[in-house]
């Protein structure tokens, strides 16, 4: 196991909510909160890869932004690089050179009235600056490393296939040479095949310039392929956190095991899919069910189940579940 | 096996303002009775144009070249005018699509969207009981009038038969709650039941073949994989074939009787699930097969396709696979390969496997 003081990033019960209701009556008692992310710890290990999955509402997302500081968290701590960043103490030269992100859609996360070659020269102008013409050489030098020719930093996004935008926002993302780049879904919109390429540059260029990864998904099979640590959100929680490899061969929260076993595999000998047990959806994250929230789809649900939250706890070493009946899917 | 469909030398052509592209290639395939077969490719391939031609709905700009048929029960659908073709469409062949908010009217509550289309099954059903049955229920009840906005009248006159026909409906896809569920409004559903309602509108027509393009591409995992056990079922439950269009090769291996794999407007391969991702012939399916992650990255490497889809405003002159294909010899430069039947009842569009 890395020590502390080598992961890029530590997240401590971080927590964001969301106000909503209430309308435009100011004394309105109505109020409520959304629980997008409700009490996460996470660690992203240097040169590794921390998987974030779970379904559409789970929180990934919104984890991402508050790790980020794109949203400011409601409490909790992150530390990023040894140091807690606070939205109001942040540096955003520093912080962002070292931590970038690559979104989902590229067709939006590109201005489509800029030339690639302004789109990811970009953040090298207002976070690190430097002459025009070292920009330019570390802009051409960044779309070399993505395996986009030349030529293509005078074009316009519109001009490009989803997988060339995609691969022209990800030579944005390293050409600061961040420590930690958090990837929302960076394939979720792509075909199998532009799929398979972008995920194998990505672990090239993992190797090449010591990144670590932060990547978010709803794609399980691309989890267990990408990752080294995988953590499973449902509705605001992680549910199961430990090194990929046991978590996958051996999941352990109900919902986790619900999880791989609803993902489907190219393989028609075993139909996996036809025997799904897993009944219903994510519940709202306005109104939880109490205490655990999977209780409600959960086939082992008890009475305690109902009345307390389950802490994460360590079952094996560094593989973590909350679940009051783990013992139940040993 | 009795068949229900087939498609003969297919060719469709999109009018852009880029220039005209062969969105079909003379595409041939055949949908059996009670069957459950899978249209798989990338976007652009040409799988949903294959579903919107059987069914009769290309958009304008779309132009269906001479030569090519679609034949079910004995009648070419593509030479039947418009107003034939209306009949043919729900109570024989009914579709459902990607993303059911844009289908589903957001203003009407979802039972009034059902019993709609249980009342269009009645009134073409034949028989002078059914007739004068639906003539009654259309005078007390037509969902037309609820462009007035009288709708809590005509709500509480739905008569009751029809009532328990759309409970029943809901019931057939295993919806919950499908006694409250028909009072509901669309955005009052979550995605998966959205779905739901979408299947038991198709399936309240009691249609032959029910066409799915994507049905569960916007749903999460647990919820695709109800949705999809569902659909599994219900070939035998309702004694329908079912034609599935989908991006993903792991979902039509989990519920496919017969798989087809498109490529750029043509058809490359066509062959029975277990025999498709036993022995994948076309180096296309090979290299996609190769391209699902499986397993762990240190135990096993990611192989993907090199190289972008051609430009099907003026495709390579020989197989347009070539570019990017492996095996590429002097012929697939020149020469269009056809496909053929190459193994038993596993047809193949490759050089690779004789002429």
């Amino acid at each position: 196991m890395a020590s502390e003081d080598q992961d890029v990033l530590r997240v401590e019960d971080l927590r964001k909510y969301f106000v909503i209701g209430g309308g435009l009556n100011p004394f309105s008692k109505k109020e409520k909160f959304l629980r997008a992310v409700d009490g996460v710890s996470i660690r992203v290990p240097a040169r590794r890869t921390t998987a974030i999955v779970g379904e559409s509402g789970s929180g990934k997302t919104t984890l991402a932004r508050a790790v980020t500081l794109l949203d400011a968290p409601t409490s909790g701590r992150i530390f990023f690089l040894g140091k807690e960043i606070r939205k109001w103490n942040a540096k955003p030269r520093e912080l962002y050179r070292n931590m970038q992100m690559v979104f989902q859609d590229p067709d939006s996360s590109l201005d489509p009235r800029s030339k690639v070659k302004d789109s990811i020269a970009e953040p090298l102008r207002s976070l690190i600056g430097g002459d025009r013409k070292s920009t330019y050489n570390t802009v051409l030098k960044s779309l070399e490393e993505v395996g986009l020719p030349e030529e293509y930093a005078d074009r316009f996004p519109t001009s490009l296939s989803g997988g060339e935008k995609q691969r022209v926002a990800i030579a944005r993302a390293i050409a600061t040479h961040p420590k930690l780049v958090i990837l929302d879904e960076p394939t979720s919109a792509l075909d199998a095949s532009v799929q398979a390429q972008i995920l194998k540059l990505l672990l090239d260029l993992q190797t090449q310039y010591s990144l670590s990864y932060m990547f978010i998904t709803h794609n399980i099979a691309v989890a267990t392929y990408f990752s080294d640590t995988i953590a499973v959100m449902y509705a605001g929680n992680v549910v199961e956190y430990g090194q990929t490899k046991s978590v996958m061969t051996k999941p352990r929260h109900p919902y986790t095991v619900a999880l791989v076993s609803s993902a489907p595999l190219p393989n028609p000998r075993i139909r996996n899919l036809l025997n799904v047990e897993i009944v219903g959806e994510v519940p709202s994250a306005i109104d939880p069910p109490s205490g655990c929230k999977f209780h409600p789809r959960c086939p082992y649900a008890e009475k305690i189940c109902t009345d307390a939250d389950p802490p994460l706890e360590e079952i094996a070493p560094g593989h973590f579940v909350a679940c009051h009946f783990v013992d139940k899917t040993a | 096996m009795a068949e229900l469909l087939s498609v003969k030398d297919f060719v469709v052509t999109y009018k852009t303002q880029w220039g005209n592209v062969r969105a079909l290639d003379e595409v041939s395939l055949s949908i059996e009775k009670n069957k459950l077969v899978c249209v798989v490719g990338e976007s652009g391939c040409g799988k949903s144009t294959v579903a919107l031609s059987i069914i009769g709905l290309l958009p304008q700009g779309a132009s269906v070249a001479d030569g090519g048929s679609i034949n079910y029960k004995g009648v070419d659908l593509s030479s039947l005018d418009e107003k034939k073709r209306r009949e043919y469409r729900g109570t024989e062949i009914a579709m459902i699509f990607q993303e059911p908010l844009t289908s589903l009217n957001p203003v009407y509550r979802v039972g009034d969207q059902i019993a709609e289309a249980i009342l269009i099954r009645m009134a073409r059903e034949k028989g002078k009981g059914a007739e004068l049955q639906t003539e009654v229920m259309k005078n007390s009840y037509d969902s037309r009038s609820l462009r007035r906005p009288s709708r809590l009248k005509l709500r509480s006159s739905m008569p009751s038969e029809l009532k328990d026909e759309v409970v029943r409906a809901l019931k057939l896809v295993r919806m919950p709650d499908p006694e409250q569920v028909p009072e509901r409004y669309p955005f009052e559903l979550s995605g998966g039941m959205r779905q739901r309602i979408m299947i038991a509108m198709a399936l309240a027509e009691k249609p032959a073949l029910l066409i799915a393009d994507e049905p569960t591409t916007a749903l999460d995992v647990t919820t695709q994989a109800q949705v999809l056990k569902l659909m599994r079922g219900l070939i035998t439950e309702v004694d329908a074939s079912i034609l599935l269009i989908t991006h993903d090769l792991a979902v039509a291996s989990q519920v496919a009787d017969r798989v087809i794999v498109m490529y750029a407007g043509d058809i490359v391969e066509d062959a029975s699930a277990l025999d498709l991702f036993s022995e994948p012939l076309h180096p296309y399916t090979q290299g996609l097969l190769a391209c699902i992650p499986s397993g762990f990255k240190d135990e096993s490497q990611l192989k993907p396709i090199p190289g972008r889809l051609p430009d099907n405003r003026n495709p390579p002159e020989g197989c347009k696979f070539v570019t990017r294909c492996p095996y590429a010899m002097d012929i697939c430069h020149k020469k269009r390969p056809r496909l053929l039947e190459s193994r038993p009842n596993h047809r193949v569009e490759c050089f690779l496997y004789g002429e």
